[in-house]
């Protein structure tokens, strides 16, 4: 090999001494490099568990000493669960405890508790002879074992995103509470400037970031709202159901985005050849065949997990049900309701604090469909157990020997269940029947139901239809429990059938973002690919009906998400979009008909906004509805519907806790009357730069101003909506397909098509059909539709839903965390009970021992007994 | 991922591929090298010279210039015979890939080994044609020397963007930065890897890692 040296050579290595002109070409190194935040390498990862730190410590207060003690405690309670179980029931002999075989004692004739223990041996290969037991044992022992490695792993990552808070951010702990979401944001994107996280790009924008966390998310979230997850199901006797647990979600994600041959490479690129539209046919069988597999490994793995199943809502529920036995006849959010409640490029913070404000409107909502005749049943099975049980407490209360008598405890016990049940079942005796307009307040806070729920909200069918969004406890503990068994049947019978239009979904809905990576294009919330012209976008969008996200979804994702950012910088158009939205929201707003001062804080009609917000808190909700539900009836014909829409509101505002001094409250309202003005948004994020305590409360308290300008412009935009699709009811009729006859079900309208492209592709819906223009369905639609012209719109009635899940322990937290949900009557159940049953102790003077004894062993049951029998006579 | 990645691809005669991928691979490394840091204090240093060194191809009509650093040297040939090797075992159609990737180390604390982040990543995918006679032999000989003076010149375009670089390490922690194995020369850290097929998708260890990790996110 011919070789040449040029005369740059290298001067030999020894150098003992320096280069010359050495003064001179000494480098230093900056100061401020030795942070270790540059440069991270997972940058999903890091932001999830960011966010995910600052929803745990808005849940809890400092969060992470108490994550780092509740924890250890949870587990030691774990291991006394499984021993203590195991031990009643192997190592105990029943019969000397019931007093059914004779124990021959010596010095004594009292049965003591060790007489009633096996002998250790004994116990020992009781419990080696038992499979059962066994069995239980080594998977409760795997889970504890799988709980403890994931609490150390936890600690320490959450230990460094600590560290990030403090040193990078410059956010103490207990300040972080306090702190808003959007806060946060704006230190990171600060940082991003200065360490360069992402190296890919020099600035962060909101949006990036949001996008990183929710990658997975908004996808699941598009395909639900496009029905392509086998969520609902025609039920021989339910009806039509809607099924959607954990297991289920995990399946889903194992499957699309992270399990073996998933459809993603790695957490943030679709593998390339699910990018082309080529050989699609080959890949939706290969999906399917991965489908079937791991339908039949869940099949293999059936009964470990259920007994799994059993455990963890063993553990996770009883305490909660020992805590609140009303809390199985209360309701929660499905995790179905969830993922079709979330808006695009929505935090679970702020999922979850928006459907909690909802919880109390909807919990009323459901109750105003107690059947008469049931709470009939119900208040006199209640007031027979009640006596009886009152008559028992009494004797008891005179002499403790009546509980020596058998079964009297236990009956005791079983007649406090008894009227626990019933009392479910008996309504509110204040409860104002008036479910259209609780059905508007409750969309002010969810922000989505289908169309044909408005004016039909006394129906039942509604009431079923969102029984699928807010179910009860106790059903959502039940399918958690039959997931196991389901899931598999699902994921062979039905997902299966759906590979080909999985793959098309992701196909057509991937985008690539320079920075972040592959997402769901319908996450970038752009109007113009995606806006439905039902929804607004009427001209600006060029979406085909495949394309357009449902119920509005891209329109009010994309509101939701400039009100919560404000500083967000959107491309030009969107900023048209909502400049003009929020100006409409403006001029019907201060376009009320307004004579007195805004200011004047009577119980007169709500003037303007903004006096509609100071006024809400002192006037009865009920007042408001009542005029209300006469002014919309009459104001639907109108434009002056939206002033309408926006004066309902005023039980929302009840919500809002402007408790705090006259003076903070004006400010506020100086505020938001800025910020209503449409320019003046900003003023929210006035504080984000100042730490102080002062900041911070003005700054959440603006954010709560921020859920409810939302809350205003999703009544505005389903108002116009409801306008619009009556003016013109076709345009938005995409009825959606039942999703468990997919390819079969291709609907009229689609078949009708002369030169229909899936003649030469195997059929499938969500392929894009090349539908020229929205405009061309209209006459099919409307002849496929029973009603005909005139008739509101039913697009099929079904919901759209589908899956999000998220951590058991959040589910029962719903509704604690709200300051605003604190009326007179909802004080904890508790206290008022201790206070009586100590009443009654220093009253009767008993034997305070004993009583205690018995207070300790069954004190949910007797504490609510005799709150529940002596309430009423209060 | 957060790292840039640069694709080059190259189509060669079989025994082109050692020469092609020494060129490129060097060419990258050249600009991706640095001399020697002497610190003089925790955060001042002088920077050490470089030599380089003009190499001509046998096989095809190209000069290239590299660090002359025998070490550097040896390391990389080590490395693209062995790809040459597995490319010329798979007796498939002879497509392959080489990628150099440069990382940074980020200590972690005791239960965790020290993370590698990768910031840049080059891919250089290989396609291998039989020639048939002699003149076309004398034909690609000239195109590949030219599309490899491209391939040069697009190595130096992305590298006179100004991206990303990790910043200048203080003296303890110039080991997360640089390689400093090397006596003569200090490269960034680099790591080799190849692939012969490229439809080897999620690998199993990835899976599992992924399953456990997602077990125990809480």
């Amino acid at each position: 090999m011919a070789h040449f040296d040029t005369e740059y050579q290298r001067l030999e290595a020894s150098y003992s001494d320096s280069p010359p002109g050495e003064e001179n070409l000494l480098m230093h190194v900056p100061e401020g490099v030795k942070s270790q935040w540059h440069h991270i390498e997972n940058l999903d990862l890091f932001f999830q568990r960011i966010s995910f730190l600052y929803n745990f410590d808005i849940c809890l207060k400092n969060g992470f000493t108490c994550m780092l003690f509740g924890e250890i405690f949870e587990l030691v309670q774990l291991l006394f669960v499984v021993g203590f179980t195991v031990f009643l029931a192997n190592c105990v002999d029943y019969d000397v405890l019931f007093a059914n075989k004779f124990v021959n004692h010596t010095d004594s004739s009292k049965v003591t508790l060790p007489d009633a223990f096996l002998p250790v041996d004994v116990c020992s290969a009781r419990i080696r002879d038992n499979v059962f037991v066994i069995f239980v044992l080594i998977i409760s022992g795997v889970f504890w074992l799988h709980r403890l490695v994931k609490f150390i792993y936890n600690v320490c990552c959450y230990w460094e995103i600590r560290s990030f808070y403090i040193n990078a951010l410059k956010m103490t702990m207990s300040e972080l509470p306090y702190a808003t979401w959007q806060e946060v944001q704006a230190r990171i994107v600060e940082i991003q400037k200065e360490h360069q996280i992402c190296i890919h790009k020099k600035e962060l924008t909101e949006l990036d970031i949001y996008h990183r966390i929710l990658r997975f998310k908004n996808y699941m979230v598009a395909m639900v709202n496009k029905s392509l997850l086998p969520v609902r199901f025609r039920l021989p006797v339910l009806g039509e159901y809607v099924f959607y647990t954990r297991g289920l979600k995990y399946n889903f994600e194992l499957i699309f985005f992270w399990g073996p041959g998933s459809l993603f490479e790695n957490e943030w690129s679709l593998k390339p050849e699910y990018k082309r539209g080529g050989n699609r046919l080959e890949l939706a069988d290969r999906l399917a065949s991965r489908i079937l597999w791991i339908g039949i490994a869940n099949l293999l793995l059936c009964p470990v997990i259920l007994v799994w199943q059993i455990l963890y809502a063993f553990f996770s529920y009883t305490e909660v049900i020992k805590r609140e036995p009303g809390s199985l006849g209360a309701r929660c959010w499905s995790l179905y309701g969830r993922c079709y409640l979330r808006h695009f490029n929505e935090l679970d913070h702020e999922l979850m604090s928006r459907l909690s404000k909802g919880y109390k409107a909807a919990s009323k909502y459901m109750n105003c469909f107690l059947s008469p005749l049931l709470t009939v049943v119900a208040k006199n099975v209640a007031f027979f157990a009640g006596s009886l049980l009152a008559v028992l407490i009494a004797l008891t209360i005179y002499d403790e020997d009546v509980l020596a008598v058998e079964h009297v405890l236990s009956s005791i016990t079983l007649l406090g269940v008894c009227i626990t049940i019933c009392r479910s079942f008996i309504p509110d005796k204040h409860m104002v029947f008036c479910p259209e307009q609780l059905l508007r307040v409750i969309l002010a806070h969810i922000h989505y139901m289908p169309d044909h729920w408005q004016g039909n909200a006394h129906r039942y069918e509604t009431r079923d239809q969102f029984s699928q969004l807010f179910q009860y406890k106790a059903v959502f503990i039940l399918e958690e429990l039959l997931s196991p068994v389901v899931t598999p049947i699902i994921l062979i019978f039905c997902l299966r059938r759906k590979s080909l239009e999985i793959i098309d979904f992701f196909r057509n809905f991937t985008v690539e973002v320079i920075g972040v990576g592959d997402t769901c294009s319908f996450a970038q919330m752009d109007i113009r690919q995606h806006g439905h012209p039902a929804w607004m976008s009427e001209g600006k969008t060029e979406a085909s009906i495949y394309q357009q996200a449902e119920d509005g979804k891209t329109e009010l994702s994309l509101m939701h998400f400039a009100i919560t950012n404000p500083q967000w910088q959107p491309p030009q158009e969107t900023t048209h979009f909502i400049s003009q939205l929020k100006e409409r929201v403006h001029r019907e707003a201060t376009g009320a008909p307004s004579d007195t001062h805004p200011m004047s804080l009577s119980e007169s009609e709500p003037r303007s906004l903004i006096a509609n917000l100071l006024t809400g808190p002192s006037t009865l909700a009920s007042v408001h509805f009542g005029r209300d539900s006469s002014l919309t009836n009459h104001a639907t014909a109108g434009i002056s519907d939206g002033a309408s829409a926006l004066r309902s509101l005023s039980p929302i505002s009840s919500s809002l806790h402007l408790r705090g001094s006259l003076s903070a409250a004006h400010r506020a309202a100086g505020y938001t009357g800025r910020a209503m003005a449409g320019s003046g948004t900003d003023a929210r994020t006035v504080s984000s730069g100042s730490s102080a305590w002062e900041g911070q409360l003005t700054s959440l308290v603006l954010s709560e101003y921020a859920s409810t300008e939302m809350s205003i412009h999703a009544l505005y935009m389903h108002e116009l909506h409801k306008q619009q699709s009556r003016g013109e009811l076709s345009r938005h009729t995409w009825h959606r397909q039942e999703s468990d006859e997919s390819s079969d079900s291709i609907p009229d309208e689609v078949r009708s098509e002369p030169n229909h492209h899936s003649r030469n592709f195997p059929r499938s819906h969500t392929f894009p059909t090349t539908v020229p223009s929205p405009s061309a369905i209209p006459t099919s639609a409307s002849a496929n539709n029973p009603f005909g012209a005139g008739v509101k719109i039913v697009r099929s009635a079904r919901v759209p839903m589908g899956g999000w899940a998220e951590d058991g322990q959040a589910a029962p937290r719903h509704h604690e965390p709200l300051p605003e949900e604190s009326s007179e009557d909802e004080m904890p159940p508790h206290i008022h009970k201790v206070n009586l049953l100590s009443f009654c102790v220093c009253s009767c003077n008993i034997n305070l021992p004993v009583f205690t004894a018995i207070k300790w062993i069954f004190f949910p049951s007797l504490s609510l007994t005799l709150g529940y029998i002596i309430k009423p006579c209060q | 991922m957060n790292c840039r990645s640069e694709v080059l691809e190259v189509t060669v005669e079989a025994r082109q591929v050692e020469e092609a991928m020494l060129a490129l691979l060097h060419t990258i490394l050249l600009h991706r090298s640095t001399g020697k840091f002497h610190y003089k204090k925790e955060g001042t240093y002088s920077i050490g010279t470089v030599g380089t060194q003009d190499i001509d191809c046998d096989f095809i009509d190209f000069t290239f210039v590299r660090v002359s650093s025998e070490e550097l040297d040896r390391m990389i040939r080590k490395a693209v015979s062995e790809f040459k090797d597995a490319l010329s075992n798979s007796g498939s159609d002879g497509m392959g890939q080489i990628s150099l990737e440069f990382y940074q180390k980020k200590k972690s604390r005791w239960p965790f080994s020290d993370e590698c982040i990768p910031w840049e990543v080059w891919s250089i995918k290989v396609n291998v044609v039989n020639l048939a006679n002699e003149q076309e032999r004398q034909i690609c000989r000239e195109k590949v020397g030219e599309k490899l003076g491209e391939k040069v010149i697009n190595v130096v375009e992305v590298i006179n963007r100004h991206e990303y670089l990790p910043k200048m390490p203080t003296q303890s922690e110039v080991d997360n930065v640089f390689d400093t194995s090397l006596k003569d020369v200090q490269p960034y850290l680099y790591k080799i890897t190849y692939q012969i097929t490229d439809s080897l998708g999620t690998s199993v260890s990835t899976t599992m890692r992924r399953l456990i990790k997602d077990t125990l996110a809480l």
